[in-house]
């Protein structure tokens, strides 16, 4: 057995409170600390998605489904009812695991390619009902989240570190589900049904439950990030919130980049990811609309041609419980 | 009481291929039952169809009287059948004990089901590798590794699927002892093995087939002594396979 | 109901021939192009550029869509496609999702976020047929769509090209072994494939109007409809396309316009559960 403080997880630690120091030395309001909550919750997002995309091996394409999932629970609840999104965080979680569950039923079949489309589909329908039924979510318009001050009990914070230490209890918490579930018993489960789906069902392992409960917390925790998103931001449409490319794709990438399947990757992913697109747009938007995607979408095609086995090349290779990975 | 396993008539169909053709036999308690036959004849087939890998067209298969066909192979295990795979399906991403622990944890929660499965590598004689990467494992090797993982899912019925194909003699000489002592504690066998020798030493009865039909049962002595099992051997040019092992 | 029906069928051929390419580009390549509505997107501009300086109509401006994507289509394949035939599926997934990303980027840089329409004589114009109105664009564009299918068919049957292509489909080792230059045949089927949609989306131009994001209109609708027809099927896609275009038809007299396309998913989402072997078909 390893010890409990091996180097990686003395890193992780480090990194944590490293993160939790840090809007002590920067300027509480200033857009650098917007930056590195980004990155925090694009760490927390890519984390969620490793549950399924990392242990279960199944490549989704469509968690900016349960992403808005969570944004629009919480914030209609709040918008219609007054409910705070403290509540409409569990709601939203909620509403994406249903989701998870019952997309589970006709998909948890499909694989690599079919997988992929069957989740983009869900995300892509998700973002069109959103823009047409109008009269529940605003449509394409989008919605706000009016400004009040200082309402704790409503989510609601005038400084960004408040927004910033939520964030980061989000990448613990996400951080510390994903460790439990790696090293589980269903850590074993998953590994068994990625690598071996027959071979797992006769060694008693029930490959249907296990994926579904892979997926259904995977939407649940990316669902909370969803709602975490929506009171950082105020505001978001259906186009930027159930989107292919910068919520989907992104956080598979994030992960992948990172590191499939392992703890750490999802945080090296965004610590390298974000803050590069980060500068990429401060160079790049003024320049033309689109362009700091399109340089997103460069860098996807050269990074899997660069590794001509696909970024799946940076699959682990050997067994290890995911937590005592390097981070 | 009945026996404990009983296929009913099974029959399974690919396209128009009669893989399986309305197959019956029993197994008790305590039994090792040998299942032989050409390459191409059914036998991994029937196997996946007893353990629920591979839906039935017809007929039945009952565990301890109860109905398990239809279900699924995580129940079938459950219920207490189980099988290894032909060509060793070992989960590669694992250490030999992963392997087994994953198997172990039908039964057992997560530390229960680490002591279980170096039992059961204890049993077979595998705790010198239980850390070895299953990449780096010989054939044999990987054999009884599929055995230490079925075995974890503590069954009544296990299915072996050529388990001693690379085995050289003395080491089915000690496969055969673990099976021996196995039965001794009540475990019931079905066991496919090309290898006439261990077949003959090992099962208390033989049940042959070829296209998909059963032709013959019995004592080893009778099923080897039957025209139509010699006939079926010949004609495949399988007799001098199994002299070569013998 | 019976409207319904005429629409559906108009709107269905039509579909059709857009899904077909994708099945092709499947059925040949074995890879599932993620961009293949962005080459929808750029037929669409093509034929709007085409209508705008050259005043080409664009069921005239749909041919040099059709050239203009193909050379596009099977250059994408020879420079990137083609090193990623034999990866890993996720690797497919992320280079043709990279592509999509970087073809209606780049689009929008080019053309500009606004909604582009041409506006020709026959646009509000249709023939009566007892109760039935049937628009012209609509029915003009079904036209289009069948004589670009049958064309497809005749070349696939007929030419070496063709049959080439069908050939390596098939068994891309044999067909090396006698003398077809697979990555060529692999080129010409995804340049094709590609043009094949992009004709489709030039002669729905008359009734849809163009933009960057166009594509993502198409994609669940293509998809769904491929999906229907056995992922690789040529003839099963076009076949698809009238289900869907029906069903999408159909669907208006009964759901309100939100639900449609949850209609179409759950359609999608249904087949995908209960025919996976359908989608392998012919793969
Ligand atoms: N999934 C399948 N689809 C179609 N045909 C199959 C399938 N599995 C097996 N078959 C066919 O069923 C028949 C029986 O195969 P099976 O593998 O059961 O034979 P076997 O007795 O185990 O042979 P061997 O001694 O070579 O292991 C063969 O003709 C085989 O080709
Ligand atoms: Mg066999």
């Amino acid at each position: 057995m390893r010890s409990f403080l091996s180097p990686g997880r003395v890193a992780l630690l480090l990194f944590f409170l490293a993160a939790a120091l840090l809007p002590f030395f920067v300027d509480p309001r200033g857009h650098l600390l917007r930056v590195a909550a980004m990155v925090l919750l694009f760490a927390a997002m890519a984390q969620s998605w490793n549950v399924v995309g990392g242990l279960a091996n199944q490549i989704s394409l469509g968690h900016a489904g349960f992403f808005g999932l969570g944004a629009y629970t919480s914030t209609l609840l709040f918008l219609k009812l007054g409910i705070s999104p403290w509540f409409g965080l569990f709601a939203g979680a909620l509403v994406a695991g249903s989701a998870a569950a019952l997309l589970s039923i006709p998909t948890f079949r499909l694989k690599g390619h079919y997988f992929a489309l069957a989740t983009l589909a869900f995300a892509e329908v998700m973002r069109v009902i959103a823009n047409s039924w109008a009269s529940l979510t605003g449509g394409p318009v989008g919605l706000s989240i009016p400004f009040m001050g200082s309402q704790p009990a409503y989510f609601a914070f005038r400084a960004v570190s408040s927004y910033y230490w939520i964030i980061l209890a989000l990448l613990v918490l996400v951080c510390l589900v994903f460790h439990l579930l790696a090293t589980g018993a269903i850590g074993y489960r998953l590994r068994a049904v990625r690598e071996n789906e027959n071979a797992a069902e006769v060694a008693g392992i029930d490959t249907f439950r296990v994926k579904l409960t892979a997926s259904v917390i995977s939407a649940a925790l990316t669902a909370v990030c969803g709602t975490v998103f929506a009171q950082f931001t105020f505001y978001f449409d259906p186009d930027s919130i159930f989107a292919l490319a910068s919520i989907s794709v992104r956080m598979a990438m994030i992960a992948i980049v990172g590191g499939l399947g392992t703890l750490a990757g999802p945080i090296l992913g965004a610590l390298f990811l974000i803050p590069l697109e980060e500068v990429a747009n401060a160079l790049l938007s003024s320049k033309a609309a689109g362009l700091s995607q399109f340089a997103f979408g460069v860098i996807l095609i050269a990074a899997i041609l660069i590794q001509p086995r696909g970024l799946m090349a940076y699959w682990p290779k050997k067994r290890h419980p995911a937590g005592s990975r390097g981070a | 009481m009945g026996a404990l396993l009983e296929a009913d008539a099974i029959c399974v169909t690919f396209g128009g291929l009669r893989a399986v053709d309305g197959v019956s036999f029993t197994v008790n308690a305590g039994e090792i039952i040998g299942l032989i036959g050409p390459n191409g004849a059914g036998k991994t087939t029937i196997f996946n169809a007893l353990v629920g890998l591979q839906p039935l067209t017809s007929g039945f298969v009952r565990l301890g009287g109860e109905r398990v066909s239809g279900l699924k192979p995580h129940r079938v295990a459950q219920k207490g059948m189980t099988k290894t795979f032909q060509n060793a399906a070992l989960f590669p991403d694992m250490s030999v004990v992963e392997n087994v622990t994953t198997a172990a944890l039908l039964r057992h929660d997560l530390h229960g089901a680490r002591t279980k499965a170096e039992a059961v590598l204890e049993k077979l004689g595998l705790n010198g590798i239980a850390q070895a990467d299953v990449a780096d494992l010989t054939f044999p090797q990987k054999a009884l590794v599929e055995m230490a993982r079925a075995l974890a899912t503590e069954p009544r019925v296990l299915l072996l699927d050529e388990v001693m194909a690379a085995l050289t003699h003395s080491e089915m000489d000690e496969v055969m002892e673990v099976i021996r002592g196995l039965r001794a504690e009540g475990l019931s066998f079905l066991v496919v093995e090309h290898h006439m020798r261990a077949i003959m030493a090992l099962c208390d009865k033989l049940l042959a087939v070829n296209f998909g039909r059963l032709l013959a049962h019995g004592t080893p002595a009778e099923v080897a002594a039957n025209p139509q099992v010699i006939e079926a051997y010949l004609g495949h040019g399988a007799v001098g396979k199994e002299a070569a092992h013998a | 109901m019976f409207q319904a029906l005429v629409d559906g069928i108009l709107l269905g051929g039509v579909y059709g021939v857009i899904a077909t390419g994708l099945s092709l580009v499947f059925g040949v390549l074995g890879v599932v192009n993620f961009a293949h509505a962005e080459f929808l997107m750029l037929g669409m501009y093509v034929a709007w550029f085409a209508w705008r300086w050259l005043g080409l109509d664009p069921m005239l401006g749909s041919v040099l869509s059709f050239i203009v994507v193909f050379a596009v289509g099977y250059l994408v394949q020879r420079t990137l496609i083609e090193r990623v035939l034999k990866a890993p599926p996720a690797a497919q997934v992320f280079l043709t999702v990279g592509l999509l990303i970087v073809i209606e980027n780049a689009a929008l840089m080019a053309f500009g976020s606004e909604f582009r329409s041409v506006s020709v004589p026959y646009q509000v114009e249709g023939y009566r047929l007892g109760d039935i109105f049937i628009g012209a664009p609509y029915l003009y564009a079904f036209i289009a769509a069948i004589i670009l299918a049958a064309v497809l068919w005749l070349y696939l049957e007929r030419s070496w090209t063709g049959r080439a292509i069908r050939a390596v489909a098939q068994d891309p080792m044999a067909s090396t072994l006698v003398g077809v230059d697979t990555r060529r045949t692999y080129a010409l089927a995804f340049g094709l494939g590609v043009a094949l949609t992009a004709f489709g989306g030039a002669v729905i131009l008359p009734y849809i109007t163009v933009s960057p994001t166009v594509g993502g209109q198409f994609v669940v609708l293509m998809f769904t409809v491929v999906v229907l027809g056995g992922l690789g099927s040529v003839a099963g896609a076009l076949a698809g396309g009238i289900v869907v275009g029906v069903v999408q038809s159909m669907s208006t007299l009964v759901f309100p316009i939100q639900l449609q396309n949850l209609c179409l998913f759950v359609i999608f989402i249904a087949v995908l559960a209960l025919r996976p072997q359908g989608l392998i078909k012919g793969a």
